[in-house]
């Protein structure tokens, strides 16, 4: 038997909106050719020199930008009345799988969230002005957010707000033109555009060679009638929105180091045979397909869910899936880096840059510890 | 636990189901279930006449031979149904082995005289595959099937039987022609427990059951139409029923029921807000959920008309190591309290059967092909390797 490549989940389950229930949607033309335009796209710009050659000088990888907006990648899971490709979850994980196994160092997933956030956040006029040159690749705008714990607050003064706080960690944040600040004033969130010209930027690199961002806004003033209120409901689908993106890439990341590691197992001989002759080795490897279909079946789990209105059920599965994958990652690099032999602690093949990458998404919109609590509070 | 299967018509159907279960399922049955006592013949016997009274006694048989015309999915939400309320799970030798192995296999005479009988529950069958001697390696049993005037004479032992102190029938694997590839001489025999030569000497588990046996042919005379296809097929027959009903392998809704029992022991036992159980429940709980959204994705592959294949392994592999995480985790949970002997006077209630389930289900990543086994399809079938 074999899966369609997106497969969704819940074709037959029957699906009314708002409802707990998980549909089934097979993927449309348009997330077919969106994911293998994806995969065609990483296999001609994403070699493992290529991008090498990318992390040596980071504007390299700017260039794919506009090609990747004019593909259509950051307008599908917008509505069509926002120029939008109105894709639903279920259909954009195969784009961003591919994405996730090409190691691609764009931040398509944080442009993403920070688009679905604005859609729902800015009043409708507001919104189309403020996506246009999103979706088109004219400029980069991300979500920029405290620490856990550590807020960025806001003051009112005079008309202005007056922020104070880091966010430590800003997907993009590199080459980002406006962050869209997530601050407290008074107990409640407040959604601040902050130009990067106006904060202190101090870009940095993650343990995978992505370039990323620090940035402080202690100081930083906005216009009061520039910044939205009353967000509550956009943050949070925004984030359940970029949490799916993070599994999607993870499924891919994980589906590659499998893949890699099964090819690997077939041609290197020892003893006079493949090594995937010896039973040690072929339980390993079953146990990793294992990890990769649990892994894509959460996925399409959470991807289902991430519409639902429950906020409870939504928040179950998707953490439920974070911490699925989050697990099947920690197995998979495990057994990729030990089938690998020698190699898979080197530089010089794709798996170690993967093994990075996981432990890198791994982090990204709250680890398996914070999405077992949310798990075990949206019971 | 949320349930993912629940359209509108999905919870018709589960709410039917219930509404049958708490009519008919008798209260000593549903009591044994819920705390994981042992089963008698008598639980299994009187829950099949109410399942066979009402046609769901066979949820996969098509309609023309006694079954309700379920569809896969309402299959699987009986079946999450059914644990969730406390059924028995029917022993499946007759209903998920022997039976659809003669609907495809067999006579029109062996069709006509068994299949009604292993609805109604009047025949109980067994099932005679292992060997002392042939475990994972199957296809080297040794019971020996000589020709002779009208039949075969079977002559050595089968072992593992399940309930064959209650079974009229056994279904097995013999071996025809020793000079072929091993799997090409065996052929499947039905065989009436009555004859004369058969003898069963039962073999007494860890947990103090003794729900498998020996048994022993001596010299046991099968006439020609007992032969199920032709002679020389069977390791063909018995492989078919690798495909025959696999998408519930994974045991979801056994899972489930064993989620809430370790939820009750966990309350009965004051640790309900215990981190560690919170924790340790919350993780099985998604393990479960993973195997369901696998199972669902092949429910709808198999709806979409694809064929199934040893994708299933995955959902045996899974769903036994979690069930038996689960029966380990009752263990953590209970503490002193499993330690009396079962029916002590100290014995106490939800802990009295704990560490004999976890005994018992240690064979769940044994029997059916083993976990081993099954890792080894996966590797041949799905990997290529």
């Amino acid at each position: 038997m074999k899966f369609s490549e997106g497969f969704s989940l819940a074709r037959c389950l029957g699906f009314e909106e708002g409802n707990k229930m998980i549909r089934f949607d097979i993927p449309s033309e348009e997330a077919t050719l969106l994911r293998e335009t994806a995969e065609r796209f990483v296999a001609d710009r994403y070699g493992l020199a290529q991008r090498a050659a990318m992390l040596a000088d980071e504007t390299l990888a700017q260039k794919n930008w506009a090609d990747m907006a004019e593909l259509g990648w950051l307008a599908a899971p917008l509505p069509e009345a926002l120029g939008g490709l109105g894709l639903q979850p279920v259909q954009i994980t195969g784009l961003l799988e591919a994405l996730g196994a090409g190691l691609v160092l764009e931040p398509v997933s944080a442009v993403m969230q920070c688009a679905a956030t604005l859609a729902r956040a800015l009043p409708e006029a507001q919104a189309q002005d403020t996506l246009d040159p999103i979706l088109s690749g004219a400029r980069i705008d991300v979500m920029a957010e405290g620490a856990r714990g550590k807020p960025i607050t806001a003051r009112s003064d005079d008309g202005t707000l007056k922020l104070s706080g880091t966010s430590p960690l800003v997907m993009g944040g590199n080459i980002a033109a406006t962050f869209w600040v997530v601050a407290e004033r008074d107990g409640a969130e407040v959604l601040c555009p902050v130009p990067a010209t106006a904060a202190q930027v101090e870009r940095y690199r993650l343990l995978d060679g992505q370039p990323v961002a620090r940035v402080v806004f202690d100081g930083v003033t906005v216009r009061e009638a520039d910044t939205i209120a009353d967000i509550g409901a956009a943050l949070r689908f925004g984030a359940d929105m970029g949490r799916v993106a993070i599994l999607a890439e993870s499924a891919g990341v994980i589906d590659a180091l499998y893949r890699a590691t099964l090819d690997y197992v077939k041609l290197r001989e020892q003893f006079g045979r493949p090594i995937g002759r010896f039973q040690a080795v072929q339980h390993r490897m079953a146990d990793m397909f294992i990890a990769r279909e649990e892994a894509r079946s959460m996925l399409q789990l959470a991807a289902e869910a991430q519409e639902s209105k429950d906020d409870a059920f939504r928040a179950r599965l998707i953490s439920a899936a974070r911490v699925k994958i989050s697990d099947n990652a920690r197995k998979v690099q495990r057994d990729a880096v030990q089938l690998h032999g020698g190699m898979g602690v080197t530089d010089e093949l794709p798996v170690g840059h993967m093994v990075k990458r996981l432990l890198v998404l791994a982090q990204l919109g709250g680890n398996r510890q914070q999405h077992l609590e949310r798990f075990n509070a949206a019971a | 636990m949320s349930d993912l299967l629940n359209s509108a018509e999905d919870a018709a159907f589960r709410a039917e189901i219930r509404d049958f279960v708490a009519k008919t399922l008798h209260p000593e049955t549903r009591e044994k279930v819920a705390l994981g006592a042992p089963l008698a013949r008598e639980d299994f016997a009187r829950w099949q006449r109410s399942l066979y009274e009402k046609g769901w006694v066979a949820p996969a048989w098509p309609a023309e031979h006694g079954g309700p015309g379920w569809s896969a999915r309402e299959r699987l939400i009986a079946d999450e149904e059914m644990f969730r309320l406390h059924t028995p799970p029917l022993p499946g030798f007759g209903l998920k082995m022997i039976g659809p192995i003669l609907m495809r296999f067999g006579s029109e005479a062996q069709r006509t005289r068994f299949l009604p009988r292993i609805l109604s529950g009047e025949d109980w069958w067994c099932q005679g595959f292992s060997e002392p001697g042939a475990g994972s390696d199957l296809a080297s049993l040794r019971m020996r099937a000589v020709r002779c005037e009208g039949g075969w004479k079977l002559s050595g032992s089968k072992t593992w039987t399940t309930y064959a102190q209650y079974a009229n029938w056994i279904f097995c694997l013999v071996r025809t022609d020793p000079e072929v590839k091993k799997q090409e001489g065996i052929s499947m025999m039905l065989v009436d427990m009555a004859s004369p030569g058969v003898s069963r000497r039962p073999i007494r588990l860890a947990d103090g059951t003794e729900e498998v046996n020996e048994i022993f042919l001596d010299d046991v005379f099968v006439p020609d139409d007992m032969v199920v296809g032709e002679v020389n097929k069977g390791w063909t027959y018995a492989k078919a029923l690798l495909e025959h009903e696999r998408l519930g392998i994974g045991g979801v809704g056994r899972s489930k029921h064993l989620l809430q029992r370790v939820r009750i022991m966990a309350e009965a036992a004051g640790r309900a807000d215990d981190p560690a159980i919170v924790a340790a429940l919350a993780g099985f709980e998604i393990d479960v959920m993973a195997i369901e959204a696998f199972t669902l994705r092949l429910l709808a592959a198999a709806e979409a008309g694809e064929r199934i294949g040893a994708e299933t392994s995955l959902l045996k592999v899974r769903g036994t190591e979690v069930q038996q995480g689960l029966t380990e985790l009752m263990l953590d949970v209970a503490g002193p309290a499993m330690l009396p002997e079962r029916e002590s006077p100290c014995a106490e209630e939800p802990f009295e059967n704990v560490a004999y389930q976890f005994l018992n289900w240690r064979k769940l990543s044994i029997y059916g092909g083993s976990n081993e086994i099954q890792r080894g399809i996966l590797a041949g079938q799905v990997l290529g390797l």
